[in-house]
């Protein structure tokens, strides 16, 4: 983003937190949809057509759920139970069509806007490799901006609709504000209906707590892009351009900078979103736990985009699993090999749902193929070898749960998951594997203290920068794993520590941000997913 | 109720269910150890465990366990 796009944000971000504040409490609501309308337009002009098609299909297929479902309730109380039995199950069935009606619709468009061209390449060159001519037409698609976030979005609250969990939004206007709720149209977090849609529409009174935690969040969100994040992305990106003419070692240090860059990217942006919504009184959903403290890649996955992970867990993982056919392979895996193959079959095969699901909603490519199925086996083996591991900390009398292996296991799923992020960096699936061999057959260390380090877009100083940033987020976030948020302690501290902690955020980002004639604007990388 | 505590401790060895009464929040439960728990639970209790009764309430301890097979055989 550059200097003056956080400029434009910032004042719109002001201009919408004044007017909501004018308006009477019980219309509050109508401000933050106007101003969601207005960003959408602004940003992504007739592509709002398709947001409009998302929030218009999901509102009357929730609505037509909860009529079947009433017109249930009223009838069963008159009927047999084997009468109450058949009924319920033909109103079930219309439920699923009409759930099926809005998936088909919300995902169709995703598909075919973000996948369209991926498929119709694959299919054509499958096409000519069997010796037929022809292939499919590529076509210029635009793709809307969060389309990605919001589309998961509704078809939860439809989802939830059905499951009963939440009542149908009766008012269009209500349920397009859930939807497109500003801040977090261009990287979530996706929310729930259940949570999310009572706080926007009740309108909230000015807090200082609510202003001063928001205020504080968006600075450290801004702390983390624009000091830490952006300067990062300099030297990765040269490594990463072009990494055939550079050793092992940069190879390496790249990838640490990239992780780095992609989560201070990530949760910065994530801060800063999550810091808007505060302002007018609402709280997000969390997106991270701490991630690099995890002590397994499973672990990782509960901490890192966490509204991702659970969205798949509760509406493909959990119905796939239990769905008649996985009961069935559940059944076959237990009748031919033993009880635990039994639950393990069907539950791998509902993950490798899961996963592929996940790598392809990151892009169109068959990297981000591999890049699921990469994590899918790295959770397979783990789920494997697990009986083995009880046994031989039972043998060995290691303390799992003890500190030492603690840190172990916390450095191999670290390890593991900077092997994930050069896939996921990598051009293809090929500089990947390239990539990956020059990191362990040309890795040497004395290449650390080469000038060559230096000079490949981030210098001395922006290392230094970037070293006392991630140690300051270190301590930040090994507190907050203690049960010490600071963030929130700063917002509802004493006064002389408020403003001295806005002010230095504010000093740093203003002194150290990487913005202005010296550094290309780095744009949120999940924005465009 | 022996039944269970034995299931869970074939799908989670080393734990005390009868003592755990947040075994979602402490970590001891996940995603893949619940379906795994519930495969087992559908197979010989000869229930119906659906994803409507996968929420972390029903999911807390071994009695509330005990307590959604239960709601599942009636």
């Amino acid at each position: 983003m550059t200097y003056a796009a956080y400029m434009n944000f910032f004042a719109f971000v002001g201009i919408a937190f004044l007017v909501y504040l004018i308006v009477p409490l019980k219309h509050r609501w109508v401000t933050l949809l106007a101003a969601g309308v207005v960003f959408y337009l602004v940003l992504n002009g007739f592509l709002t057509a398709f947001l409009a098609v998302t929030v218009v299909s999901v509102f009357f297929c929730a609505k037509q759920l909860e009529k079947l479902q009433n017109g249930f309730n009223a009838k069963k109380k008159e009927l047999s139970k084997d009468e109450r039995k058949q009924l319920k199950n033909a109103v079930t069935n219309k439920k699923k069509a009409v759930v099926a009606l809005a998936v088909v619709i919300n995902l169709g468009i995703l598909v075919f806007l973000k996948y369209y061209n991926f498929f119709a390449g694959q299919i054509s060159a499958l096409w000519q490799v069997c010796g037929f001519s022809g292939s499919m037409p590529v076509l210029r698609l635009l793709l809307p901006l969060g389309i990605s976030y919001y589309t998961l979005q509704a078809i939860g609250y439809v989802v939830d609709v059905y499951r009963g969990r939440c009542a149908a939004e009766k008012n269009l206007g209500k349920l397009a504000l859930f939807i497109s709720f500003f801040p977090q149209m261009t990287e979530g977090p996706i929310g729930r209906y259940q949570d999310l849609a009572p706080q926007l529409t009740q309108g909230h009174r000015y807090t200082n707590e609510n202003f001063t935690g928001g205020m504080t969040l968006i600075l450290w969100g801004l702390f983390k892009k624009m000091v830490i994040s952006d300067r990062a992305s300099f030297m990765a990106n040269t490594v990463f351009k072009d990494y055939e003419s550079y050793s092992g070692t940069m190879v390496v240090v790249a990838v640490i900078l990239y992780t780095i860059q992609l989560y201070t990217d990530f949760s910065g942006c994530i801060d800063i979103m999550s810091g808007t919504a505060r302002l007018f009184g609402i709280r997000l959903a969390d997106n991270f736990r701490q991630p690099f403290f995890a002590k397994s890649v499973a672990e990782f996955w509960r901490r890192w985009h966490i509204t991702l992970g659970t969205w798949f867990q509760d509406y493909v993982f959990y119905p796939v699993s239990l769905s008649t056919p996985f009961t069935k392979l559940s059944k076959a895996s237990q009748k031919h090999f033993n009880k635990f193959f039994g639950a393990f079959v069907p539950t791998a095969a509902a993950l490798l749902i899961v996963w592929l699901g996940t790598g392809l909603w990151h892009g169109a490519s068959t990297k981000y193929i591999v890049y699921g199925l990469y994590y899918f086996l790295l959770i397979m083996l783990g789920m494997l070898f697990e009986p083995l591991a009880v046994k031989l900390f039972a043998k060995t009398k290691i303390n799992r749960k003890g500190k030492l292996w603690g840190g172990i296991a916390t450095v191999r799923t670290v390890l593991l998951v900077l092997i994930g992020m050069m896939l996921f960096r990598a051009g293809n699936e090929g500089d990947f594997f390239n990539m990956l061999g020059m990191a362990v057959t040309k890795f040497n260390v004395t290449d650390l203290f080469s000038k060559q380090l230096f000079e490949l877009g981030t210098d001395g100083p922006d290392f230094l920068v970037i070293f006392i940033g991630v140690v300051l987020m270190l301590v930040v976030a090994i507190l907050k794993e203690r049960g010490h948020d600071v963030l929130k302690s700063v917002a509802t501290g004493r006064l002389p520590l408020k403003w001295a902690v806005m002010i230095g955020l504010i000093m740093a980002v203003v002194i150290f941000g990487a913005y202005g004639a010296s550094y290309a604007p780095v744009d949120p990388i999940y924005a465009q997913f | 109720m022996e039944d269970l505590i034995k299931l869970l401790n074939e799908v989670k060895p080393g734990v005390d269910f009868t003592k755990e009464n947040d075994l979602i929040g402490s970590g001891i439960l996940d995603s893949l150890s619940i379906i795994q728990l519930v495969t087992r639970i559908n197979d010989e209790f000869d229930v119906e465990i659906t994803p409507l009764d996968l929420v972390p309430e029903n999911f807390q301890s071994a009695e509330t366990i005990y307590a959604m097979i239960q709601n599942a055989e009636d």
